[in-house]
């Protein structure tokens, strides 16, 4: 019942009440990202030889968006329709508009390796304009309550399509879609005028 | 699960894969061994290096060779989806045998005992590094990596055997 209302909450972009929805680790308006997934970490999208040289170290939620302002996409997979053809090129379009607008870093994130994100990213040449970090188990979605059975197209346990505004942790604005299919709501053109 | 080993039968499972008409398809395994020769040789992951470099080339390189020696299915399965390995499999233009089958969840590699926690990696659990030589379903050459080094995997060693 109460997941319902939040669910019901967040597809009208108003916010369930605040205190209630990060106690519970839920991403909504008001709660701060770092404190909802406290101990994740995500990995940065690299080769192997990369992660090698970095002893496959990981970055915590904290680096990512303190004192930062950061636009955050995530989506359920590297290399599937909506992701690669509509989701990515938005912010990759629109990423001047975005910087102009103050903000640090567009962040997509999805439940994949960083391997397979890294060579995804390069593919669609926006790993200049956009950082990729990997949710590999699912840890950073799951404790926002992002997270959605896609067992049934054999994915899994993957992301919603979703967008956020992050300023110095805070989430500012959360769009999520009602489907992961759908792209009406979490694009780029859609967060630059929320911000 | 223990391992499959020689003299094991090959179990079944179901995997992911775009077929000729970039449909999502579901196979099963034993739809494809039964009453054939195959091999079924699988990898960490897609897109690292071993496997992108050496373990997948070899077979590809080697399968009119296999086909001589008359192997009829060359079956490569890893723990991804089958998006990725369809992208994958897009980085081999020249391949024109080897099938990229997914087993995204894990659950075949889990029939097959050859899990490997590979989390520290970013990877979560995946696959080792083996080669299997099936002949109707029964498995009669199992050569299973250690870690994820790349000594007996090979088609070389797939092909000594037929």
């Amino acid at each position: 019942m109460a997941s319902a209302l939040v669910r019901r909450a967040r597809g009208s972009a108003a916010a369930a009440p605040a205190l209630w929805a990060a106690a519970r680790g839920v991403a909504s308006v008001g709660s701060d990202i770092v404190s909802s997934a406290p101990c994740v970490s995500l990995q940065k999208a690299r080769s192997w030889d990369e992660g090698v040289a970095t002893k496959f170290s990981t970055t915590p939620l904290k680096d990512i968006f303190h004192g930062k302002k950061v636009v955050i996409f995530g989506l359920p997979g590297a290399y599937t329709g909506v992701c690669s053809q509509a989701h990515v090129p938005s912010y990759k379009n629109n990423i001047d508009k975005l910087k102009e607008k103050g903000i640090d870093s567009v962040i997509c994130v999805s439940i994949n390796d960083p391997y397979v994100l890294n060579g995804w990213a390069e593919k669609l040449q926006a790993k200049d304009a956009i950082e990729f970090y990997g949710d590999f188990d699912g840890s950073f979605h799951k404790n926002l309550d992002l997270e959605i059975d896609l067992s049934a197209a054999l994915l899994g346990h993957r992301s919603h399509r979703w967008s956020a505004f992050v300023d110095n942790g805070k989430i500012k604005v959360l769009n999520v879609e009602k489907a992961p299919s759908e792209f009406k709501v979490s694009g780029a053109e859609v967060i630059l005028d929320q911000i | 699960m223990a391992p499959v080993g020689v003299g094991d039968t090959l179990p079944d499972g179901q995997l992911g894969w775009f077929d000729a008409d970039d449909k999502l398809q579901q196979v099963s395994v034993h739809g494809l061994a039964a009453s054939k020769k195959v091999v079924l040789f699988g990898v960490p992951g897609a897109f690292t290096p071993t496997c992108s470099n050496q373990h997948v080339p070899g077979f590809i390189n080697q399968a009119e060779q296999l086909k001589a020696k008359g192997v009829d299915e060359i079956l490569l399965v890893s723990v991804n989806d089958a998006f990725v390995m369809k992208a994958w499999a897009k980085t081999y233009p020249e391949n024109n045998h080897v099938k990229f089958l997914a087993d995204g969840l894990g659950t075949y590699i889990k029939a097959l005992g050859l899990e490997l926690d590979l989390s520290e990696k970013g990877l979560g659990i995946r696959s080792r590094r083996f080669a299997l030589l099936a002949d109707n379903l029964k498995v009669t050459v199992a050569n299973i990596e250690e870690g994820g080094q790349f000594t007996i995997s090979g088609a070389e060693e797939i092909l000594k055997a037929l």
